[in-house]
């Protein structure tokens, strides 16, 4: 088998939410010798991100996209234990939570295993987090990218608060900050300064990769 | 009759005016000062509240409480209670375990806040529901599951979806319960309100959704009411199958291409509900962009089989005055679109004077209306200065302005009044939506005339 089939079908198993078949691919990329760097690259993570693409446009929806997530960690991890220290340096960090008030949390979930199985760290800071948490986080982790979720009318001030707490602090320019939930909109993100407004997982972790690499 | 227009609307007749359904939901309690806790654990403040909207928004439909946490709460959910929003369902018994609940644990008329909502209902109907079709909301089997199950669902629907297909059942059991209580309180409308559906495909839907939920459509139709199904979210993908579950309506949200979902909808002859945008015409829009969107929005479908509503619950800060303009838009469109004209057009050629309240002898009391014949809440506004005007006319006088007369209008303007209605009194805006009680009106003339004697 040449290696370009080998991507393929890793691009499948993701596609397919077929772990079996990941694992498999996996173990085939052992024997052949390939670089598991590559093979995560150029297959899975095209999968996921295909997948992504098709979740953004209603072609699939939430339980397939929950399914091939849970099959891409289980390819990731596999992929790291093999790499060395300097091969699996991660693309950049990410903080994310669901806002103060608010305990919505499967939108938030799901943006970060997506936006983790693209290579980049993700610290969750799961439901119901105070803008200062936040910042006291992004700061710790040093992180490029703040994400805040809100799914309600009333708790989407938070991500202004966030917004007005990094200029505080003195790391507004050092993060690009992302915002997302049912009620918020471009126009909001406008209003409050927000660097990108993610309308779903896919645009979040697009965003997210064109950022680090331009850095 | 407003609940005739519904009623004909449902039963899929030809309108020719269309029926105005606002989901006031906690933003019924902002009307009366109520937060939504408060609200929602008092049938007196439910009833109070709900007394407000039929006076002010002059809906043909209206819920009598927008809470799809109830039967969760029940069933064991704990709940994380807000002052400006529903509940939120905090945590989930069976995340850890994959059961079904025991039948034993659907509600009854004594479970949880029902002996409450019961009494809202039965109070609500007597009050205003000769004249409005009362909503009674449940939660839709499929968040009903997940408020239970957790997030954990989605993948139970990849591994072991006859698992789903159970707990579905079993939230439908939970729904024909309280549609059955609902009923019997003297609802008209049973809505099936299930935001989640817009998130899964319509194949999963028809494999573990459809049996259980056409099931409480049929319940619902066998007990002789009308029932509706809400979907939150974008469901523009979801429409046909929901249809072929066969509900009476379809409710959807304002991210739904409202003319294109309905040529799904009318080929099903099912009437579809919506979508007036809530937070950016709504909550921040102004009083002229809820008049343009509903006009829009109604310019943009065949009116039959057609409710005109917001796209989901009404957030709870929602400006009165943009509900009153949607009203009017709805119940008055010609005269809406003769306002929307004057908005734009131009009268500063008009010269008013405005008065000279400092040195005036009486008090000034000044009315800006919509439309004092068919805006409700303008009438209630003028009504409330007429009524009690024998106790204050030895000392005041009152101007009533039309926001369809040129003069009026280059009034409004001038007076810098965005907000209408908007009571001034000696110039100063003292309430825009709100009716004065009697009593807060008397005082506050007499306070101004005191001021004016000194």
């Amino acid at each position: 088998m040449d290696k370009e089939l080998l991507f393929k079908e890793a691009f499948d198993s993701i596609v397919e939410s077929d772990e079996d078949k990941a694992v498999e691919v996996l173990k085939k990329g052992e024997e052949m010798g390939v670089d598991p760097v590559e093979l995560l690259t150029e297959g899975f993570s095209a999968g996921i991100k295909h997948l992504g693409d098709l979740f953004g446009r209603g072609e699939v929806f939430l339980p397939e996209l929950i399914f091939a997530t849970e099959v891409m960690k289980v390819v990731t991890e596999d992929i790291e234990s093999k790499m060395t220290g300097t091969e699996s340096a991660k693309k950049g960090i990410m903080i994310i939570g669901t806002v103060e008030g608010d305990v919505h949390d499967i939108g938030k979930g799901i943006v970060a295993s997506l936006v983790k199985t693209n290579g980049i760290e993700v610290i969750d800071l799961g439901r119901e987090v105070p803008a200062r948490v936040f910042i006291e986080k992004a700061k710790e982790y040093n992180a490029d990218i703040v994400g805040s979720s809100a799914l309600l009318t009333t708790t989407m001030t938070v991500q202004k608060d966030i917004e007005e707490l990094l200029k505080e602090a003195g790391l507004r320019d050092k993060v690009k900050t992302m915002i997302g939930g049912a009620p918020v909109t471009q126009r909001w993100a406008d209003k409050i300064g927000a660097d990108y407004y993610c309308e779903d997982a896919a645009e979040s972790v697009r965003y997210a990769l064109e950022y680090l690499s331009s850095k | 009759m407003g609940k005739e227009l519904v009623f004909k609307a449902l039963r899929h007749e030809d309108i020719t005016e269309v029926p105005w359904v606002p989901f006031a939901g906690v933003h019924a309690g902002a009307l009366k000062g109520y937060n939504a806790e408060e609200m929602l654990k008092d049938a007196d403040k439910i009833v109070d509240s709900l007394k407000e909207v039929a006076k002010l928004y002059n809906p043909d439909g209206m819920p009598i409480i927008f809470d799809l946490q109830v039967e969760a709460e029940i069933l064991g959910c704990n709940l994380l209670w807000a002052k400006d929003n529903p509940p939120s369902v905090k945590s989930h018994p069976l995340e850890g375990e994959k059961t079904i609940p025991c039948v034993c644990q659907i509600p009854t008329a004594e479970s949880g806040r029902i002996p409450m909502i019961l009494d809202a209902m039965k109070r609500t109907k007597k009050a205003v529901g000769d004249d409005i079709a009362l909503y009674g909301l449940i939660c839709g089997p499929f968040t009903l599951a997940s408020h239970l199950r957790g997030s954990s669902i989605f993948m139970d629907m990849m591994k072991d979806p006859e698992y789903v297909r159970e707990l579905v059942e079993f939230c439908g059991q939970v729904a024909m319960k309280m549609a059955e209580l609902y009923i019997e309180a003297g609802m008209d409308v049973i809505a099936v309100v299930d935001p989640l559906v817009s998130q899964i495909s319509p194949k999963h839907i028809e494999k573990m959704l459809s049996e259980t939920f056409t099931a409480v459509f049929d319940y619902i139709r066998s007990k002789g009411v009308y029932s509706c199904f809400f979907v939150c979210g974008n469901a523009t993908n979801q429409i046909d199958v929901m249809c072929r579950m066969n509900p009476d309506g379809i409710s959807v949200d304002e991210n739904v291409n409202l003319p294109k979902a309905k040529e799904i909808t009318d080929r099903y002859n099912i009437t579809i509900g919506g979508n007036i945008p809530l937070t950016t015409t709504m909550l921040h829009g102004t009083q002229q962009d809820n008049i343009k969107g509903v006009l829009e929005l109604m310019d943009s479908v065949d009116w039959k089989n057609f409710i005109l509503s917001p796209g989901c619950d009404m957030p709870y800060s929602t400006p009165i005055e943009n509900t009153v303009a949607c009203a009017q838009a709805a119940k008055n469109p010609e005269i809406s679109r003769e306002m929307i004209r004057n908005y734009e057009a131009p009268v500063d050629d008009i010269d008013v004077e405005i008065p000279d309240y400092a040195n005036s002898e009486k008090v000034i009391v000044e009315l800006f209306l919509l439309d004092p014949d068919q805006c409700a809440a303008c009438t209630y506004m003028l009504n409330s200065v007429v009524d009690a005007f024998d106790e204050i006319k030895d000392v005041a006088e009152y101007r009533v302005y039309k926001y369809f007369i040129r003069e009026d209008i280059a009034r409004t303007r001038k007076m810098g009044l965005t907000n209408l209605p908007t009571m001034c009194v000696d110039g100063d805006i003292k309430w825009v939506s709100i009716i004065p009680s009697r009593e807060e009106f008397v005082d506050t003339i007499r306070e101004y005339a005191d001021k004016k004697s000194r």
